[in-house]
């Protein structure tokens, strides 16, 4: 009796680090272009938000508050203003529709004394463009479940690849240049074997490509 | 006679159910900031006419069914509420034109929406929900007579999302929108050729 529950117990953490091993088959590339120098005081400010620009995707807002997040917590936290509330402030010059593109819009845009002392409430040194999303491809396989009097269950296999790429452009509002781009991708596996009860093996994709997209704009903006 | 009124009462239940189910009633819902740009030194009052204060529009299935009842009337009425005031010296609301009369304003400002159209990803197979409004903005005399008269469109789109619901999606492409019409009406006021002109003349 003794040798089965400390087999049982070994066949658990081996299907569990099975488990965690599948789930965790991400891999994330994250490319830096520096092309100014970069620095921020306790007193300055950033504020990361996303592009909605693009007519067949959108970059999601919760993955802009994702990397915002991540950039205000731990060492070199840094001040991070929420999108939506710096886009309200200074509505209506940051919606889709007006928000500038480049650095010259930007320049233009300071000349309205509104927006300049917005930004200067805020302490905005840094506004960091997100722009990208998430792709699933290749989805193969097949579950089906049934029910009967004796009971329900489902049998099969899933597959998908899932792929996030985001690009962070950094601008420095002192100088109103560009001073950087960061790209996150971030490629996954994702896997959903079924006997019985449905097991998703999810590929924390996206997760990954905030976190470390996060981690090196906190480095960038620290001018480390 | 008890009896009756019982058959009576759970046949209109059961109908009103049946009802229920055939439409999904979406009421917009959002808040909307107030823009920060410099007033123009004029006096206008806003009329709302019925057609926009019961704005409703209705999306239809591929079979031909009714699919979502879109109500955006009031939130197109809280959003002039709150853009007007920040754009004009004096904004007076009004219920009819002989009011706006006598409130003793330059213009009358009376929007009108024109045309809905809703893209819902089931169709277009894109990741996105998509809301476009096309409007007929009016500026009056308080007598009436024609000042300007320009058409805007305002788009608004959200992603799809894996716990959120459809009527959700729908409310926040078209919040999205509203704020598009809310931007682009209040940075472009002035730049309308007639409004340009009237504007000099105050």
């Amino acid at each position: 009796m003794a040798s089965f529950h400390f087999s049982s117990f070994f066949r658990r953490r081996l299907v569990a680090s099975v488990l965690v091993l599948l789930a965790s088959c991400t891999s994330t590339t994250v490319d830096e272009f520096r092309q100014g120098e970069t620095g921020i005081n306790s007193e300055e400010a950033v504020v990361v938000l996303g592009r909605r620009q693009a007519s067949d995707y959108e970059t999601r807002s919760e993955f802009v508050e994702c990397v915002g997040d991540r950039m205000g917590r731990g060492d070199n936290a840094i001040r991070i203003v929420p999108e939506q509330e710096f886009v309200d402030a200074m509505f209506p010059w940051f919606e889709p529709r007006t928000a500038p593109l480049r650095t010259q819009d930007l320049e233009k845009l300071m000349t309205e004394q509104v927006v300049a002392d917005k930004m200067n409430d805020f302490g905005i040194r840094y506004i960091v463009w997100v722009d990208g999303f998430t792709e699933t491809s290749g989805r193969s396989g097949s579950i089906s479940c049934t029910v009967g009097p004796g009971g329900a269950g489902c049998f099969g296999f899933g597959t998908w690849e899932d792929d996030s790429n985001f690009d962070a452009r950094i601008w420095d509002v002192g100088s109103l240049t560009n001073v950087g781009t960061i790209n996150a991708d971030a490629t996954g596996q994702s896997y959903l074997p079924a006997l019985v009860i449905p097991i998703p093996l999810i590929a924390r994709v996206e997760a990954n490509a905030c976190s470390r997209l996060a981690d090196q704009l906190k480095e960038f903006v620290n001018g480390s | 006679m008890n009896k009756l009124i019982k058959q009576t009462g759970l046949i209109s239940a059961v109908l009103a159910l049946f009802v229920a189910c055939g439409v999904n009633n979406v009421v917009i819902d959002g808040s909307f900031p107030t823009p920060n740009i410099s007033k123009m030194p004029v006096s206008i009052a806003v009329y709302y006419d019925d057609a926009l204060k019961d704005f409703a529009y209705l999306e239809y299935s591929e079979t031909g069914s009714e699919e979502y009842n879109i109500q955006s009337g009031a939130s197109h009425m809280q959003l002039f509420d709150a853009i007007t005031p920040a754009m004009f010296d004096r904004v007076v609301f009004v219920d009819s034109m002989e009011e706006a009369q006598a409130a003793g304003v330059d213009a009358v400002f009376a929007p009108a929406i024109e045309e809905f159209q809703l893209a819902l990803p089931a169709k277009t197979k894109l990741d996105v929900f998509e809301v476009w409004i096309k409007y007929n903005m009016r500026l009056l005399t308080p007598e009436g007579d024609y000042i300007a008269d320009w058409v805007l469109t305002s788009y608004g789109k959200t992603p799809t999302e894996t716990f959120r619901s459809v009527d959700a999606a729908i409310n926040d492409a078209a919040v999205v929108a509203l704020r598009d019409l809310a931007s682009s009406f209040s940075l472009s006021f002035g730049d309308v050729p007639e409004v340009k002109e009237w504007l000099a003349k105050q």
